[in-house]
């Protein structure tokens, strides 16, 4: 029983996590269209930079403001430099770009920091604490309080602003939407910068739980997203979050709990494959 | 003058769809353009609106010229269009449709008195204002449209085959609404149309497009009279 308890505890946080990376690939889908796999590449900078800048700082406070204003701007700049260019292509086009751009920001990640993993010492000051014999950590506390503070900030945004209700009405149609008095670059840029900056928070976020960050962190979660971004249906923010939620849950209960003998990263693509079968718009999505 | 479209060429999808077109709307006015499905009517309203670049020509509005200028910025300056098939937002709901009809206007335009007004209009979207707009009918979808394009009170209001898809009765109502907009809020319509009856009827003005070219043009009543419309696109 505590056993569950403890990997129900863990899976919710490898839940958020994915939900962290997914979303700003979710968000850039349902707004171009375009599969974003450089985003796990953004996401391998920030957990980088902020270790850089918490190596020179010596605090999270600064390290974590500034890594998300550097993978906002590498965001903005893939945007303008590399898929707005590509948009008048079929979406094939972008897409091999984007993982091109992925193994680039690998390799420039290998080059700069060397391919070594590294450790993230941090710690997070956030309470720990013990329910039912079972030890919840800082590190783990930070990690819903994070996820459950940008959800919240992505929710009041896309619903109770009026340049959310923007961003929804783009991401449904551009064009009536810029007919409207929208400034759909103003908006994909927005995209860009609040998708890059909560994946650099995920990078920080998994440095630390892991202590590790090394050049291919992102190659899990390149693929996985995808794979998460179809779970939830195609372009829905709140499908993504569902979907990484019950991955992250899955997989730690069906693999570390129940010991069922499979690679855990296999889960995400049975999942996927079930949702195509079953419900190809997936948990949430659109027609 | 309102609008003013000089030679206006536009090439679609590497087709050229319009050739040296000119047209004229004086503010006040209803004016259609009526034609055959692939004269280039839609394409003519896409390019005033900015979706479609335009190849050669100019294009001004209220005195300035818009011709290079975003889509955004020509909504700014009261263009507002009303898409064929309504295009609402199906995933927010009918006030949020509306709401976006005054996105960053929300000091300029009286929002509270214009929503009471459109409601009496339109009095299915006081009644449906928080049901997701992918639930409203063919018609009412349509009706939302057009409030959501005029909400902000724009000086021109483009309107694309509207009737497409409605049934009889519909046409009719939806054309007497915008009729009634044209004489009681003096709104400038200009109305793209394969049901040339209908629009004719409620029209000043009419353009007859064929194929890329204006052919005919002139007073609604005369051109309803004119024996090459009348067999041409009223089936008489």
């Amino acid at each position: 029983m505590q056993l569950l308890f403890e990997q129900l505890l863990n899976g919710l946080a490898i839940g958020s996590i994915y939900a962290l990376i997914t979303l700003g690939l979710a968000l850039v889908y349902g707004i171009l269209g375009i599969l974003h796999v450089a985003h796990a590449g953004v996401y391998a900078v920030g957990a980088y930079v902020g270790l850089w800048l918490y190596s020179l700082s010596g605090t999270l406070l600064l390290a974590i403001p500034g890594s998300m204003i550097v993978c906002a701007a590498l965001g903005v700049a893939i945007e303008r430099f590399v898929y707005f260019p590509l948009l008048k292509y079929p979406p094939y086009v972008p897409l091999i770009s984007s993982i091109a751009l992925f193994l680039g920001l690998e390799e420039v990640c290998r080059i700069v920091a060397g391919p070594d993993l590294l450790t993230f010492p941090a710690h997070l000051p956030f309470p720990s604490f013990t329910v039912g014999g079972v030890f919840v950590s800082s590190t783990l506390t930070a990690v819903y309080s994070v996820t459950a503070i940008v959800l919240v900030f992505l929710w009041f945004v896309t619903t109770k602003t009026e340049f959310g209700l923007a961003m929804r009405a783009a991401s449904q149609d551009m064009e009536v939407a810029s007919s409207l008095g929208v400034d759909s670059q103003r908006v994909v840029d927005a995209t860009f910068v609040i998708g890059s900056a909560i994946a650099a928070l995920a990078g920080i976020l998994v440095g630390i739980y892991y202590n590790q960050v090394y050049p291919t962190m992102g190659a899990m979660p390149a693929y996985k997203t995808l794979a998460l971004i179809v779970v939830g249906g195609m372009g829905s923010a709140p499908g993504a979050v569902l979907a990484s939620i019950l991955l992250g849950l899955g997989e730690t209960l069906l693999i570390g709990f129940a010991n069922i003998p499979m690679p855990r990263d296999a889960l995400a693509f049975i999942a996927m494959i079930v949702v195509l079968m079953w419900k190809p718009t997936g948990l949430l999505g659109r027609k | 003058m309102l609008l003013d479209v000089s030679d206006l060429s536009v090439a679609y999808k590497g087709v050229s769809a319009l050739h040296s077109v000119s047209l004229q709307v004086q503010e006040g006015e209803l004016v259609s353009v009526i034609g055959a499905n692939g004269a280039g009517k839609t394409t003519l309203l896409k390019a005033i609106v900015g979706w479609e670049p335009a190849a050669s020509g100019a294009i001004s509005f209220a005195g300035d010229e818009v011709t290079r200028m975003r889509t955004h910025l020509r909504a700014r300056r009261g263009i507002r269009i009303v898409p064929e098939r309504a295009r609402v937002f199906t995933h927010m709901t009918v006030y949020e449709n509306l709401m976006m009809g005054v996105y960053g206007l929300q000091n300029e335009v009286q929002v509270g008195e214009r929503l009471d007004r459109l409601y009496d209009l339109f009095p299915i979207l006081k009644e449906r204002g928080s049901q997701l707009a992918s639930t409203l009918s063919g018609g009412e979808q349509q009706q939302l449209s057009i409030a959501r394009a005029c909400i902000s009170k724009p000086k021109l209001l483009l309107v694309d085959e509207v009737s497409m898809g409605l049934m009889p009765r519909l046409v009719d109502q939806v054309f007497e609404l915008l009729q009634t907009l044209n004489r009681e809020e003096g709104l400038t319509i200009l109305l793209v149309e394969q049901n040339a009856l209908a629009s004719l009827k409620i029209s000043h003005r009419a353009y007859v497009l064929e194929t890329g070219d204006i052919v005919l043009d002139g007073d609604a009543k005369e051109l309803l009279a004119d024996p090459r419309v009348r067999e041409a696109y009223l089936g008489v």
